[in-house]
């Protein structure tokens, strides 16, 4: 049972961190690859407020999407001249500076021995903690669906497809990108804390490359631009690799077998069918 | 000042190993403009098949050439599954660089199902104390990596400039729709560099097994190392990629006399992006610009 249950939350997490990466992706075509610093600076702001400094709650919560928010507006502006692959390998050196920090700032995140982080009492138990996932999820897709149907989320749409031609029609395509990814940066952000608080734990190699694959195979699967699409993927691209649990390996062995296992996916969709199950617009 | 000597010999030690990390993976792009980040992973499988045939105690040199056939073989059976698909559909870059992420992840753990992540220690030479020269200090090893890698480059400088072959992939690198259409099977000119620049990274993994002892995951460092060396020096351009290197490998070793050593990879990523940010040609592009067309 608490198996079960903690796999559900696991799913519910990281169907948001996809969601708010297909925003930025699929919906409006910014190629960000540094989605899962964004993740790691709201784990380790929550980490670090919360457990050290007894912050309350919502105030961390608020501020890890805060921080993510903030780096994102730079990392946008900074990258602004940047299109296509370029684009793609800035936000990836990005990623990786912040990697690099979280990894050497050891007086304030702990460097490669990690932070433990206490969680609040009323999340304490599975259930509690599954439900309050359940309810984040439920409402910031319920935004992230709002957004996408508005007349704001349709000029994201044009963004990506004719950016030239959303200027021509005197769009501010710049600001457009930034209000997008800045909420992806912030939904994220929270959702990071809430990952540090369901692992009780963060740790430099938990945001790695490794888990922007994981992210990039749910939201290539489920299809750029498709929320629903999203949706299933996190539960097939989550779930697929329990199966390996079930077979009597060793960890030695599991471990490597579900990195394969997504690399091989994610080759898999990108070769036969990049559009993924429910996806709407191509990657170029 | 003797640290400075020191840290300068470490420096090119360390360049010397980005330099043939970054030739392959240059060479690579150059001719099929996309950025081929499992080259990191394709680095480890010459370490790791190196260390194997080494245990069989076949010759050093023999197993160090036989090493990078097998890697390039390897590579070019991987480029024939997935990268050429891509091309044959016309796939954009960025799923190519994304496809590329995946078979780094993938290569680097099938080579940790196979050799485990614990780190493995290739005993090619035997611990001897280094040599001092004007008070630094240096191994005969590292005498040997520093001039392995200069035979190499020389060796690719010859092949690129002075055969047939080298004169077609600079063809193909320059424009490959007007190499095809002149008569160059492009290709199959295509498929050589990468087999070729696939050996050459292979023989900059048995650099690094006499160097360090070889871990998996050394792979994503090598090949963020040797593309931050290429983007510093000018991806578009071979021999820019290969000094780019060298400055990276003096910068990092540099560094450690005023940051704590730990800061080297803080130092390489934040070049990277600064670069790409400022000038993405790299320093090639601000001292030639008009000849790059990008």
């Amino acid at each position: 049972m608490y198996y079960v249950l903690s796999l559900l939350t696991q799913i519910g997490i990281y169907a948001v961190i996809a969601l708010s990466f297909n925003l930025a992706l699929g919906f409006t075509g910014i190629i960000n690859l540094s989605h899962i610093s964004f993740l790691a600076l709201g784990a380790y702001t929550t980490a670090i407020l919360y457990t050290q400094f007894g912050m309350s709650f919502g105030v961390v919560m608020v501020l890890s999407g805060l921080l993510s928010g903030c780096v994102a507006l730079f990392l946008i502006y900074a990258c602004r001249k940047l299109r296509g692959d370029y684009l793609a390998l800035g936000t990836l050196s990005f990623h990786f500076v912040i990697y690099s920090f979280i990894r050497n700032l050891e007086t304030i995140t702990g460097g490669t021995r990690g932070l433990i982080v206490d969680r609040p009492a009323f999340i304490n138990d599975g259930i509690n903690f599954f439900i309050m996932v359940v309810g984040l999820a439920v409402v910031f897709t319920f935004i992230l669906a709002r957004i996408v149907r508005s007349p704001f989320g349709t000029l994201l749409g044009a963004v990506r497809d004719d950016e030239k031609l959303a200027r021509a029609l005197g769009k501010d395509s710049q600001l457009l990108k930034v209000k997008a990814i800045v909420i992806s940066a912030f939904i994220t952000g929270v959702m990071g804390g809430v990952l540090a608080f369901f692992l009780r734990y963060v740790h430099p190699d938990f945001f790695f490359l490794y888990e922007l694959v994981t992210i990039l195979t749910i939201v290539i699967i489920g299809g750029l631009a498709s929320l629903r699409g999203t949706l299933i993927a996190t539960f097939i691209v989550l779930l697929i690799p329990e199966i390996l649990r079930f077979v009597a390996l060793p960890s030695s062995i599991i471990g490597p077998s579900r990195q394969i296992l997504y690399s091989i996916i994610l080759l898999l969709i990108l070769l036969i069918h990049s559009r993924g199950i429910l996806g709407k617009v191509d990657l170029h | 000042m003797e640290y400075y000597i020191q840290f300068m010999i470490n420096g090119l030690i360390t360049g010397s190993i980005y330099a043939v990390v970054a030739a392959g993976f240059s060479l690579i792009y150059n001719t099929h403009k996309f950025v081929h980040f499992a080259h990191g992973a394709v680095v480890m499988v010459g370490g790791y098949l190196f260390h194997t045939f080494f245990l069989l105690e076949w010759n050093i040199i023999v197993a160090a050439l036989m090493a990078a056939m097998v890697t390039g073989g390897l590579a070019l059976g991987l480029y024939q599954l997935t990268y050429a698909v891509f091309y044959k559909k016309r796939a954009g870059n960025v799923i190519l660089l994304m496809a590329s992420i995946a078979l780094l992840l993938l290569i680097n753990n099938v080579l940790q199902l196979f050799y485990g992540a614990q780190a493995t220690v290739v005993k090619a030479f035997p611990v001897t104390e280094g040599l001092e020269f004007w008070g630094a200090i240096i191994t005969p090893v590292q005498i040997i990596i520093i001039a392995v890698s200069l035979i190499l480059l020389g060796l690719l400088y010859i092949l690129m400039t002075y055969t047939q072959l080298g004169k077609m992939m600079r063809a193909v690198a320059d424009n490959d729709e007007l190499s095809l259409i002149i008569g160059i099977p492009r290709d199959n000119v295509k498929r050589f560099s990468f087999f070729i620049g696939s050996f050459i990274g292979a023989l900059g993994g048995v650099l690094v097994s006499l160097q360090e002892a070889l871990v998996p995951s050394r792979g994503t460092y090598l090949i963020i190392k040797g593309f931050t060396g290429a983007v510093i020096g000018g991806i578009e351009s071979v021999p820019a990629s290969i000094i780019g290197s060298y400055l990276l490998g003096f910068i990092e070793n540099i560094s450690i006399i005023y940051l704590p050593s730990d800061y080297k990879i803080t130092i390489s990523f934040g070049l990277l992006f600064l670069f790409l940010i400022f000038s993405p040609g790299g320093l090639y592009a601000l001292f030639f610009k008009d000849r790059v067309s990008k």
